[in-house]
């Protein structure tokens, strides 16, 4: 997902994380699980942190909960804001707060950091208690099925008797469905959207393509590099390449165009974005120019900026590669068998300009799902704003998603299709 | 005249013809929703509790809606339009946004217990084709459709020389969707041609209430077709 540019201070007299429909001020919180936990590839960490936000209240029969998936470069911190001097709100505030599509009057809505994160979760840049030093690459391999379980036991912890709804869009998507499929009688209803079942061979080239710049860069060091420092012009020409995948021709276009920042370049606020082009500056004059022309390259310079201050390299790669690993077919042996034991009603939802994670392959979820003989409805909503388009400010999009959660409940006689 | 859809006035037809306009009879919308009613009802007897129906066309899900209530089948709507899909997410019964003769070639054969395409026939870009899929993919077939070749319709034609407009088909040629007008006898044609068996079959009358007992590709309003390989 990307990090949009930062939302203009509201003129308004009362501040947005006072908005009558923001979940308004929220605090991390850690579940630190005690005991080993094993990844699926049989590795273990003795113990394991996982730092979360939950939205609203849990209900006495503890069936409301309603967990958000988060993407590759996401967190757990998707709704209302952690100080009010925050710059922006959690990244799927459009969609969680009082009143909105997930309405959290109604539902208890948790979003915990995923294994392998870097944003208080357990992951390659937590310290290993053996040897006082950042695991690096000696954190265990990570797939999304580590993901889920991990999730799985601060449900537990939380109280939660089953899940209302798991929603994620992306890779969240992937671990929404196989919540799904791990837990079937924990999970009442899936909501995937902007996904694949199965990482194709374009997405994978696009994480190779990332994680070689990572790997090239010096500072990587076999992924052994301190806290501060890091291959950070590696991971942000990771994030520049990934960022232009998550968007689209159309939308790149409308907001760029040609545009070039001659007009805007004495703009010291501008400058003081583009470390990137600092250490790129030829010294001798050359007989071309490759410093910054056009405002695209700029929005993408401050979005690998503003990501090497957020995101683990280390991170990066294990994330990526657990994407690249996903693949229901190979896994269950085919995508029904892999739904079968699904019992969830399902929703997918597609878009139109996602060529990230296409709408056919997120139809072709629906569609295996219906042919398991699930209850599962497939919906794609016309856009041109890429694969980020899940986030999308869309009455549409929320529309859907309250008729999804909040819709009449169906016949107990009822049986699958 | 008031256009039941829109609420919007629609101006009497100046035709240029030496033939005085028709008169159009106003249609309220409690008439409308009534031939619905029929309609669902009627397939309402022909469904099975309890088998899978795909709905192809299902709008806003309100005849697998009924169905669900009526039969507990476990229904699948398909449908072109994100609104009409969202309003069937709503209601709780699942529906696919998408092509159907697409969605239909997901299925194996036998998939469903039966396809119902109530008034999408003449709307369709390859009616022979949607129906030999349906056909594969489910044991029956249900096709409903407005009879075109109904003597209204004719009258339509012959004296004012405009195309049909009656309850259903209520908007000027300028608004109106494309359009393949079927009659009983172009339908009956067709599955004779094609080997296809015909179950049963029901005629209404211009009220889409009454039998129609003769002539039907004159006097049926209304047909509805159970049809099987």
């Amino acid at each position: 997902m990307t990090d949009e540019a930062e939302a203009p201070a509201a003129p308004a007299a009362t501040p947005r994380h006072l908005a009558p429909d923001d979940v308004g001020l929220v605090t991390a919180r850690d579940f630190v699980y005690p005991r080993a936990f094993t990844f699926k590839n049989g590795q273990q960490l003795d113990g394991l942190t996982l730092r979360y936000e939950t939205y609203g209240t849990l209900n006495a029969t503890r069936d409301n909960a309603v967990l958000i998936c988060h993407a590759l470069s996401g967190n757990h911190h998707c709704a209302g804001w952690n100080s009010p001097a925050d710059k922006k709100p959690g990244w799927w505030n459009n969609l969680i707060g009082p009143g909105k599509a997930v309405d959290t009057r109604r539902f208890f809505v948790i979003c915990a950091n995923v294994p392998g994160g870097c944003s208080g979760t357990t992951g390659p840049s937590s310290t290993n208690p053996a040897t006082g030093e950042p695991y690096g690459l000696r954190f265990p391999a990570l797939t999304i099925l580590d993901m889920v379980r991990a999730q799985k036991l601060l449900l537990e912890h939380l109280g939660v008797a089953e899940l209302h709804t798991v929603i994620g869009g992306s890779m969240g998507g992937m671990t929404a469905m196989l919540f799904a499929i791990e837990f079937p009688r924990f999970t009442r209803r899936l909501l995937a959207m902007a996904t694949t079942a199965r990482e194709g061979a374009q997405a994978i080239a696009f994480n190779e393509v990332g994680r070689q710049a990572i790997m090239q860069d010096p500072g990587w060091n076999n992924g052994d590099y301190p806290r501060d420092g890091g291959p950070r012009v590696g991971l942000a020409i990771a994030r520049m390449m990934a960022h232009i995948t998550y968007l689209s021709d159309a939308s790149m276009d409308r907001k760029f165009g040609r545009r070039t920042i001659q007009s805007r370049a004495k703009s010291p606020q501008l400058s003081a974005e583009l470390p990137l082009a600092a250490e790129s500056q030829p010294s001798v004059a050359a007989a071309a120019d490759f410093n910054l022309q056009f405002e695209v390259e700029s929005y993408l310079r401050h979005q690998g900026q503003t990501f090497i201050n957020r995101f683990d390299a280390n991170s990066y790669l294990y994330i990526t590669r657990a994407l690249d690993q996903f693949d229901l077919d190979h896994a269950y042996g085919s995508l029904e068998q892999a739904f079968a034991p699904v019992q969830a009603e399902s929703l997918v939802v597609g878009f139109t300009s996602d060529w990230l994670f296409p709408p056919e392959q997120n139809r072709a979820i629906a569609l295996a799902l219906l042919r398991a003989g699930k209850r599962a409805s497939y919906a794609e909503l016309s856009t041109d704003l890429g694969h980020d388009s899940f986030l999308l400010e869309s009455e549409e999009l929320y529309a859907l998603i309250r008729g999804f959660l909040e819709r009449r409940q169906p016949d107990p006689s009822d049986f699958a299709i | 005249m008031e256009n039941w859809k829109s609420g919007k006035t629609i101006q009497p037809f100046r035709v240029f013809s030496r033939f005085p306009d028709f008169p159009i009879k106003k249609i309220p919308v409690s008439k409308l929703s009534e031939k619905r009613t029929i309609d669902m009802e009627i397939i309402g007897e022909w469904v099975e509790p309890q088998t899978r129906v795909l709905d192809l066309g299902c709008g806003r899900g309100e005849l697998l809606d009924y169905l669900v209530q009526t039969k507990q089948i476990s229904a699948l709507g398909v449908d072109l339009d994100f609104t009409r899909v969202t309003a069937c997410v709503h209601r709780g019964v699942p529906a696919y946004q998408g092509d159907m003769i697409a969605c239909m070639a997901a299925f194996p054969e036998k998939h469903f217990d039966r396809v119902i395409c109530s008034r999408t026939v003449q709307e369709l870009q390859n009616p022979a084709a949607v129906i030999a899929e349906a056909l594969r993919v489910a044991r029956r077939v249900t096709v409903g459709f407005v009879n075109h070749a109904f003597w209204k319709n004719r009258v339509d034609l012959l004296v004012r020389g405009r195309k049909a407009r009656n309850a259903v088909y209520t908007t000027p040629w300028a608004e109106s969707r494309p359009a393949n007008p079927v009659s009983v006898a172009d339908f009956d044609d067709f599955c004779s041609a094609q080997k296809i068996r015909i179950t049963r079959r029901v005629l209404l009358g211009g009220d889409w209430k009454t039998p129609c007992r003769a002539l039907p590709n004159l006097l049926a309003g209304y047909a509805l077709y159970d049809l099987t390989r």
